[in-house]
């Protein structure tokens, strides 16, 4: 009878629309920016399991890895018997995410965030989607206030800077980031625009190009600390934005992850723009 | 039960390569990174209600497809290493050698990269079939084109299809490179990891896409073996064994074409089997084709799904791709060959 009773309250579960899981809910999470929207709600003991692109915060390492968002393994996932996976649109194979369906486990894939909009949209979903709507609703306020003041100081500037924005890659590569990536959207949230426009995605640097460009500002991401060796890039010291200090480096999931810490990244580069146009290479 | 040369003779090689396939068949099904109870398993063999519910899919819908798979793409990729071998007379010919390999690249990398934009129409035609599909034909188109480019007067010159896939693996390659230049983050990922072979995916569609033209090219193979052994004295002596030369070569590209591109598109890109399984069996069992290429079969399935049976619990729950696995396991296995010969 008991048994009966709870397999009648499951199915009613089940068929209801947005149901929000329980503090018991195995969750695994495929995308960097869902796994720190997950800590900072502070679900994080529901975590089972964790893509390899999920490095923040720190105690994720402690967390079973299921490989990267592009390549899931199904029965990888499945062995760590998760109620809930919520990934991104990345996520693939795509067959491997039907497989889990069907095994039973609800998956849930939200869209990708390029804009603080879309960003404090993504901390809704998954607050609703763990249960917490009203929790991630408080955050997203806060975040949201702190987010306007950002955006109505850079407004003040009364200037868009031109930013070059590096992307260290290994020991001796660097990237140089055009239009249509993630770097061009976070600039764009501070009223700044990236240097090279005529780029598109991510390019290896040509040193002429970095001398040529004359940027009011440099922003370096690195996926390691401490990865970008400024003496193997001497052109950059050439530039005035870092000689006069204009500059930023940081951690590259900090910069372009657009969660929860996208305001934290806004104010870092903030920081790093000069308030008046560089006259002398305009 | 060795021959007077030191090598095994074959009947009891097959007894040995035989149990290693079937142990290796069982460990790919029973194991992995979900766990299964031994009951259940035999439960749903038996037809029988798993006390897991997962069980029969995970068994059935997972496991079976990725074993057989595997076991197929292993096989054909060590026939096909035999074959081209046989026909460059050169050891160190592999099923990439003639291009397959790089043109079916080239189209999985382009579907890949380009697939959201230039290729938007391709996608919508062919949905979730768009890479295999693309990497088939790519592959196919290269060795045709390879084949053509060797062809002069209906005669096929096997040293200028060598230097014919060589060119046209070199331009391939530069396209690969071009579209990598203009990948995103994402696509680069992608298609590192394709370049690394995977079965992660593997299902029954898959075998229903890949398995006739893999199964065609084990078929049509033993065919080659007489004149493939007539090949080791020199090509004219094979029409002087009463062998159509031509149709030899036209049968080896159809075989390599057709299996390697089948192989590739559903899995791919695994190296180190097409260039060293052969090798193994001849190192064993002495050089005949006729003994080379079914041997080549039975130990390149052997190792493939032993391969994936590894790297699917190695780093569970992550999974390596299987290209990886499959050097790891099969570059120390082959050096320890080659010392206990020198030995002896």
């Amino acid at each position: 009878m008991r048994s009966q009773l709870a397999s009648i309250v499951l199915a009613v579960a089940m068929v209801l629309p947005g149901v929000s899981a329980a503090a018991d809910t195995r969750l695994v999470t495929a995308d960097g920016a869902i796994t720190e929207i997950v800590y900072r709600l502070g679900l994080e003991s529901m975590l089972v399991g964790v893509d390899t692109t999920s490095g923040y915060p720190e105690q994720t390492a402690a967390l079973p890895k299921i490989g990267y968002l592009r390549a899931l393994p199904f029965e990888g996932v499945l062995a760590l018997r998760p109620d809930l996976l919520i990934t991104s649109e990345q996520a693939a194979p795509a067959k491997n995410l039907d497989r889990l369906r069907k095994a039973g486990v609800q998956v849930e894939i939200l869209p990708s965030a390029w804009s603080s909009e879309a960003s404090l949209k993504r901390v809704e979903s998954v607050g609703e989607l763990l249960g917490r709507g009203s929790e991630a609703t408080a955050l997203v306020a806060d975040l949201q206030a702190r987010i306007n003041n950002l955006h109505a100081a850079a407004e003040a500037r009364g200037y868009r800077p031109k930013v070059l924005f590096v992307l260290a890659a290994g020991n001796h590569t660097v990237m140089l980031a055009g239009k249509n990536t993630a770097a061009e959207a976070l600039l764009n949230e501070v009223n700044a625009d990236i240097a090279f426009t005529d780029l598109e995605g991510y390019k290896p640097a040509s040193r002429e190009a970095i001398l040529a460009s004359r940027p009011d500002a440099i922003v370096i991401a690195e996926s390691v600390p401490g990865q970008f060796n400024i003496d193997n890039w001497p052109e950059l010291k050439l530039l005035d934005a870092w000689k006069l200090g204009h500059r930023l480096k940081t951690d590259s999931m900090l910069l372009l992850g657009f969660g929860p810490r996208l305001v934290d990244a806004m104010a870092a580069v903030s920081k790093a723009l000069p308030a008046n146009p560089n006259v002398a290479t305009r | 039960m060795m021959t007077p040369s030191g090598r095994l003779d074959s009947t009891p090689a097959l007894l040995i390569l035989g149990s290693a396939a079937l142990a290796v068949a069982l460990v790919s099904v029973s194991s992995g990174a979900y766990p299964l109870s031994v009951a259940d398993i035999l439960r749903v063999i038996a037809g029988k209600e798993a006390a897991d519910p997962v069980a029969s899919m995970v068994l059935l819908e997972v496991r079976m497809p990725r074993f057989l798979l595997g076991f197929l793409v292993g096989a054909v990729l060590a026939v096909c290493g035999a074959v081209l071998q046989g026909l460059f007379r050169n050891p160190l010919a592999d099923p990439g050698l003639i291009g397959v390999s790089a043109g079916a690249s080239l189209a999985a990398i382009a579907v890949i990269v380009l697939g959201n934009t230039w290729l938007g129409g391709w996608l919508a035609l062919t949905g979730d079939w768009a890479l295999p599909i693309a990497a088939f034909t790519g592959g196919s188109l290269t060795v045709l084109l390879a084949w053509r480019i060797a062809n002069r007067s209906g005669q096929t010159a096997v040293a200028t299809l060598l230097l014919a896939g060589i060119a046209i693996n070199a331009v391939a390659g530069a396209g690969t490179g071009l579209l990598t230049f203009y990948a995103s983050d994402e696509e680069l990922r992608s298609l590192t990891f394709w370049t690394m072979g995977s079965l992660g995916h593997a299902g029954w569609d898959d075998l229903v896409l890949g398995a006739p033209f893999m199964v065609l090219a084990l078929v049509l193979a033993p065919w080659l073996a007489r004149p493939l052994d007539a090949f080791l004295l020199g090509e004219s002596v094979v029409g002087h064994l009463g062998y159509r030369t031509d149709t030899v070569k036209k049968v080896a590209i159809v075989v390599v074409g057709l299996g390697v591109g089948a192989a590739v598109a559903v899995s791919g890109l695994i190296g180190f089997v097409g260039l060293v399984v052969p090798h193994l069996v001849r190192q064993v069992l002495g050089a005949s084709h006729r003994v080379v290429l079914p041997f080549s079969a039975l130990l390149g399935g052997t190792l493939l799904v032993a391969a994936d049976s590894l790297a699917r619990v190695v780093v569970a729950p992550a999974e390596l791709p299987i290209g990886l696995m499959m050097a790891l396991i099969g570059g120390p296995f082959f050096l320890a060959l080659l010392l206990r010969t020198r030995v002896m």
